[in-house]
């Protein structure tokens, strides 16, 4: 009996867990437990964005792009706009730019403390998320004043922004700068120095620079495998060149080499969250006077549009998970786009995750999918294709097959299934 | 004759039935009362007090799933650690000897309190959950680092207070006759703030809270080993947790805390043991706050390994060289 017997054991995490925010499914070989692979399984989130905004024009898919995920909501309807923008050759008004860029960094500094959160919760770690959480109010408050939504911001249009940042305005914004001033030091000690966290954080799900490169990982997955690259600064996206950003390595943060573990991800966005408030701090003093709108009036817009977008445009943002990039071709004389692409930094990010977790134990595995801040309602675009054919199934036909797969599992099932009221009409 | 029945069956039945009631309450209210300081801690405002206690009585009246699965031990295991943990209860030092100390009856405590955790095990294996299973195998593996620290303090702090001069050697009684602090050496005072400590951690991983959350960590596998539990059977276990949480506190307490009260107001016969009773239960209380309540509130879940190796080389080291200084002028 010197053979090794291996037993392994397939086990399905997800669709619905209480570790995972979003639906997501993957399916675990398990030796024991330690991960033996990992099977992505992506489109338990699919709403059919693209298949909606074949039938909307550029100004309606400004909305549906703000509402493809609550957390990145100003990154969508950014990037759209850029590439709307270079679609039509619209010059943006340069105050508008420093505007976007205020609220841009706003997002991100909300966005990766709801991820730090995420993180502790998934140790088990509630006083910090609750705590992070809180912190965290601050900037949703600051959001709400400055735009009017706590979540979709609705800020920008294209060809600049909708709503002026006046006096009042940039006092509560740099109230709430002095605020995170004093509470960040705090969350930074929290996180970078509490054994538990380093426990559990280091050498966790390590993606190496190599396994980074080649799936493609990008923002602060990336970062935290080593590869400098921020779309804002590679790219000398708008007016960040002139605001000073640089990447934010881990080495800036924990002052060791990049190992590209789970702590060296939470390490950049730690250090982002100060680069957010100076970046903030200086847009806001060096904000020009002058138009924050190209075109006065959306109608004026719409017209304007239909003339000038002909060819395709390309839209790219470093959002708070990656960097964002939104394709967009139009055709004179139409007032809708020809095709509408968005590629969220999820996607490549997942598979690189999917690699790096392998050989660690289960305990590892919910803490290496918040480490890169999954956003699976962006990510879940695909199109059926079954026995070769085509398919589009409208709300109606989902209904009827839900409806068919609940009486196959409980035929006892009683109450009517008919929908109470009128549903969306499209 | 009809003496010894009172007093052998009688008596101990009703205070059994007694202590019962009293406990159960008593910990589901603490569970309440835990929940609210760790929100407070959380900047949170948290449930009511009462909470675990309104849970136990919803979950008894919903409907219960069982899984298609499940095999018989699935229903029984439940039942079975909850008569476990009842039984516990009359070996368990109330701020009185236990109902039914005897010598040697430290075995029948150990026993019992680890029987709980296997009837979780069989059951959760029974269950046929694919996440439950894993939560069996880490429940079983904190249970084999966890007890041997534990074990060896027990018996060395035994032993050693046997030496002193008991009744009945190797009973849960015997620490309301001389207690751990009286050894009266210095070595022995240092070796019992280390076995403090070692006890400490042992109670922190007995109920499973903080760096210990492991068997049933909710964000990685789903409750573990209550995955497939609803209804009834979860009440049951959650009754049954509860009171586990304040019967290995009451061995803590009663270890090096047994002081009472009664001997101060000159009480005597039942309402001296009532007051003993409430005066440990707020013993209980204050123990499990510090291991409770501010050792969830300040950490988070370790893995599976950190957890073993800690247990075993920190924890078990700990209890070895602390039970060598408790015993050491009696070896010497």
């Amino acid at each position: 009996m010197t053979e090794k017997v291996e037993y392994w054991v397939k086990m399905p995490f997800g669709p619905i867990h209480p570790g995972l925010e979003e639906p997501e499914k993957f399916i675990l070989t398990l030796d024991g437990e330690r991960i033996v692979d990992v099977d992505v399984k992506l489109g338990y989130n699919l709403r059919g964005i693209q298949w909606i905004a074949l039938r909307r024009n550029y100004i309606q898919i400004m909305y549906l792009a703000e509402r493809m995920c609550g957390i990145c909501s100003f990154s969508h309807n950014h990037t759209y706009t850029r590439a709307v923008e270079e679609a039509g050759g619209i010059e943006v008004p340069e105050r508008a730019e420093y505007i976007r860029v205020i609220i841009g960094e706003l997002e991100r500094i909300h966005s990766h403390l709801l991820n730090l959160g995420v993180l502790a919760h998934d140790i088990g770690y509630d006083t910090l998320l609750h705590l992070t959480w809180l912190a965290r109010e601050k900037v949703m408050d600051t959001l709400e004043a400055v735009s009017g939504n706590r979540v979709n911001y609705s800020m920008v249009t294209i060809g600049g922004v909708r709503r002026d940042i006046d006096e009042k305005k940039r006092r509560i914004i740099l109230d709430m700068i002095k605020y995170y001033r004093e509470v960040f030091p705090q969350i930074e000690e929290a996180f970078l120095h509490d054994p538990t966290i380093e426990a559990r954080f280091r050498d966790t799900a390590v993606i190496s620079k190599r396994v980074a490169l080649e799936q493609g990982a990008v923002g602060p997955t990336g970062r935290g495998s080593g590869i400098r690259d921020d779309a804002r600064w590679s790219e000398r996206l708008g007016v960040y060149p002139d605001l000073g950003i640089k990447p934010v390595m881990p080495q800036d943060v924990t002052g060791e080499r990049p190992r590209g573990d789970v702590f060296d991800r939470m390490a950049v966005r730690i250090g982002e969250l100060w680069e957010s408030l100076e970046l903030i701090e200086r847009a806001l003093d060096g904000m020009p006077d002058g138009k924050i709108k190209a075109f006065p009036k959306d109608n004026v817009l719409y017209a304007k549009l239909r003339l000038m977008v002909d060819g395709e445009g390309i839209g790219r943002y470093e959002a708070p998970r990656g960097e964002l990039v939104h394709y967009v071709r139009g055709k004179k004389g139409s007032d809708k786009p020809l095709r509408w692409k968005p590629r969220e930094p999820t996607f490549p990010n997942l598979f690189a995750v999917a690699k790096g977790v392998i050989g660690d134990q289960v305990a590892d595995f919910v803490v290496a999918v918040a480490s890169i801040d999954p956003c699976l309602s962006c990510t879940d675009r695909v199109a059926v294709v079954q026995d070769g054919k085509r398919k589009i199934l409208t709300e109606k036909d989902l209904l009827k097959a839900s409806i068919k797969k609940t009486r196959e599992i409980n035929p006892d099932i009683k109450g009517d299934p008919t929908p109470v009221g009128s549903s969306c009409s499209r | 004759m009809a003496m010894d029945v009172m007093g052998n069956i009688v008596y101990p039945t009703v205070g059994l039935l007694g202590l019962y009631a009293f406990v159960s309450l008593a910990s589901l209210v603490w569970e309440g009362i835990d929940r609210k300081l760790v929100a407070r801690m959380q900047r949170r405002i948290g449930p009511p007090i009462l909470q675990p206690l309104y849970d136990f009585f919803k979950l008894a009246s919903k409907e219960t799933i069982i899984p298609s699965t499940a095999n018989y031990m699935f229903k029984a295991a439940p039942v079975l650690a909850l008569a476990t943990a009842i039984a516990l209860l009359a070996y368990t030092p109330m701020g009185f000897a236990p109902i039914l100390a005897s010598k040697g009856d430290v075995i029948v405590f150990i026993y019992l309190l680890t029987l709980i955790s296997f009837f979780k095990i069989v059951g959760a294996i029974s269950s046929g959950n694919p996440y439950a299973k894993i939560g069996a195998a880490r429940e079983a593996t904190v249970m084999v680092s966890r007890e041997p620290a534990m074990m060896l303090a027990i018996f060395a702090i035994m032993w050693r207070i046997g030496k002193l001069g008991v009744p009945k050697p190797f009973s849960m009684g015997v620490f309301y006759v001389h207690n751990i602090w009286e050894i009266g050496t210095p070595m022995s005072f240092v070796g019992a703030v280390i076995l403090l400590y070692v006890f400490t951690v042992w109670l922190a991983s007995e109920i499973e809270v903080g760096f210990f959350n492991i068997p049933d960590a909710e964000e990685e596998i789903a409750e573990g080993l209550l995955v497939e539990y609803s209804g009834r059977y979860l009440a049951l276990l959650k009754l049954t947790n509860a009171m586990k949480a304040f019967i290995s506190a009451s061995l803590v307490v009663a270890i090096f805390f047994p002081w009472g009260i009664s001997g101060y107001f000159n009480l005597t016969g039942l309402s001296a043991n009532v007051a003993d009773l409430l005066f440990h239960t707020l013993k209980v209380f204050a123990l499990l706050f510090v291991v409770q309540s501010v050792f969830r509130a300040v950490t988070g879940r370790l893995k599976i390994t950190q957890a073993v190796d800690f247990l075993w080389k920190n924890v078990f080291l700990a209890s070895l060289v602390g039970s060598l200084l408790i015993a050491m002028e009696v070896i010497m």
